[in-house]
């Protein structure tokens, strides 16, 4: 005895299940269903919303209509600004796939942004990267204590690339790189 | 990849095209319903529908959330068929957080008369403190949860400010609940807050009625006293 029978389009339903988990993935040799965008960095592959005639949420901005309200923008935006220094290493390319970053670097990366207080800079900045691997923009790895570039960022244009890449420019560079990173 | 919007936006100029977009991407991606005075594809209804078929691609349908407003939540047999996946529905500590919530800022308010009927939004925020002793969470995993909850739109954070303690109310996702997801809503929280009430009683009985009875009848009896 089968419960109520829901008719659903199998191919919406995929569309449906990956909105709901955010950017889900699946091993890279997995068919990608129809209808989404597929970012991959050779192992796996993340399902990403494809929106029509390429329109990106930023289109609000042009309607003066409000985005979802997102805590603390500021400090996410920077936070996610240190780690892009530090993972996207090579800004000639896309920022996706990229390498890994210590964790440790970007932290200080982003205390030698903030006035007052590093100590208290590095904890708002790890709750941040936290909040920031919850939504897809980065991928950390809290065990070995690495970041990269999240999927999420396989969807900025390239002609949106050219001022995020002076910015970072512009940022402290990373701590040369050390095999083991001195604990804060 | 061909794009899975062209066949619905093909027969359209490039203005109308346009605004359909726009309408798309507004309800889709803006915190609140939108005004359709600002989105010609929500006013007219020969694009309404477009944008209906529009959303329907991505298992989704148009909520009209207040006159004029509009936005975009699931439709209801997709929400059915995705909370019936495992790796869709949220961890029990987020489930329990959430529901103590609502039923602090929405069923206790609304059992007072505070809030209308059919809302789920409120402006009475759930003390953190409440929070902490009725999920019995340890601090840490409560933080995760509402973390992970704020991230999702599902609470929103209210200040403390002069005589109020701040703290968490129902997020502007539950702008986006169907007609038919309020109503479920509604009785579950009725199922969870009395069991033994004649509604619940009359809840069970009409969802036996509609659907194919469960294998085990007996469930139904066990909360009996």
């Amino acid at each position: 005895m089968t419960p109520d029978e829901h008719h659903v389009d199998p191919q919406v339903l995929a569309r449906a299940r990956a909105r709901v988990l955010g950017a889900p993935s699946q091993p890279a040799a997995d068919p990608v269903p129809p209808g989404l965008t597929a970012a991959s960095d050779g192992d796996r592959v993340w399902l990403l919303p494809a929106w029509p005639d390429g329109a990106t949420p930023a289109l609000l901005e042009e309607y003066d209509t409000a985005p979802m309200p997102l805590d603390r923008a500021g400090q996410a935006r920077r936070v996610l600004a240190a780690a892009l220094r530090c993972c996207w290493t090579r800004p000639d390319d896309a920022p996706w796939p990229s390498g890994d970053a210590q964790v440790t670097d970007v932290l200080e990366v982003y205390a030698g942004m903030s006035r007052g207080d590093a100590d208290l800079a590095r904890r708002w900045a790890t709750g941040e990267l936290r909040r920031l691997a919850d939504t897809g923009w980065l991928l950390v790895d809290e065990t070995a204590g690495t970041v990269r570039t999240g999927p999420r960022t396989a969807l900025w244009h390239e002609d949106t690339l050219a001022s995020l890449r002076d910015l970072l420019r512009r940022l402290p560079a990373p701590p040369a790189s050390r095999p083991e990173a001195a604990a804060p | 990849m061909t794009d899975l919007y062209e066949p619905l936006l093909r027969p359209y100029d490039e203005k109308r095209r346009a605004e359909l977009v726009a309408a798309f991407t507004a309800v889709e991606h803006a915190a609140e319903p939108v005004a359709e005075l600002r989105y010609p594809a929500l006013r007219e209804p020969a694009l309404r529908r477009v944008l209906g078929e529009m959303l329907a691609l991505q298992g989704r349908v148009l909520i009209r959330a207040r006159p004029k407003e509009w936005t975009s939540g699931y439709h209801d047999d997709v929400a059915a068929a995705l909370a019936a996946d495992p790796a869709c529905v949220p961890p029990a500590e987020e489930r329990a957080v959430l529901a103590l919530v609502l039923i602090h800022s929405v069923a206790i308010p609304r059992a007072s008369g505070l809030l209308d009927d059919d809302s789920w939004l409120s402006p009475h925020p759930t003390p953190l403190e409440e929070l902490r002793r009725r999920s019995q969470l340890p601090i840490g995993e409560l933080e995760a949860a509402l973390r992970r909850l704020r991230n999702a739109g599902l609470v929103g954070q209210v200040k403390a400010g002069g005589d109020d303690a701040g703290g968490y109310v129902p997020g502007p996702q539950f702008h986006r609940l169907t007609a038919g997801a309020r109503r479920r809503l509604q009785e579950e929280l009725i199922l969870a807050a009395g069991p033994d009430s004649p509604l619940a009683a009359a809840i069970r009985a009409r969802r036996r009625g509609r659907t194919a009875p469960p294998a085990d009848p007996s469930r139904d009896r066990e909360r009996t006293p």
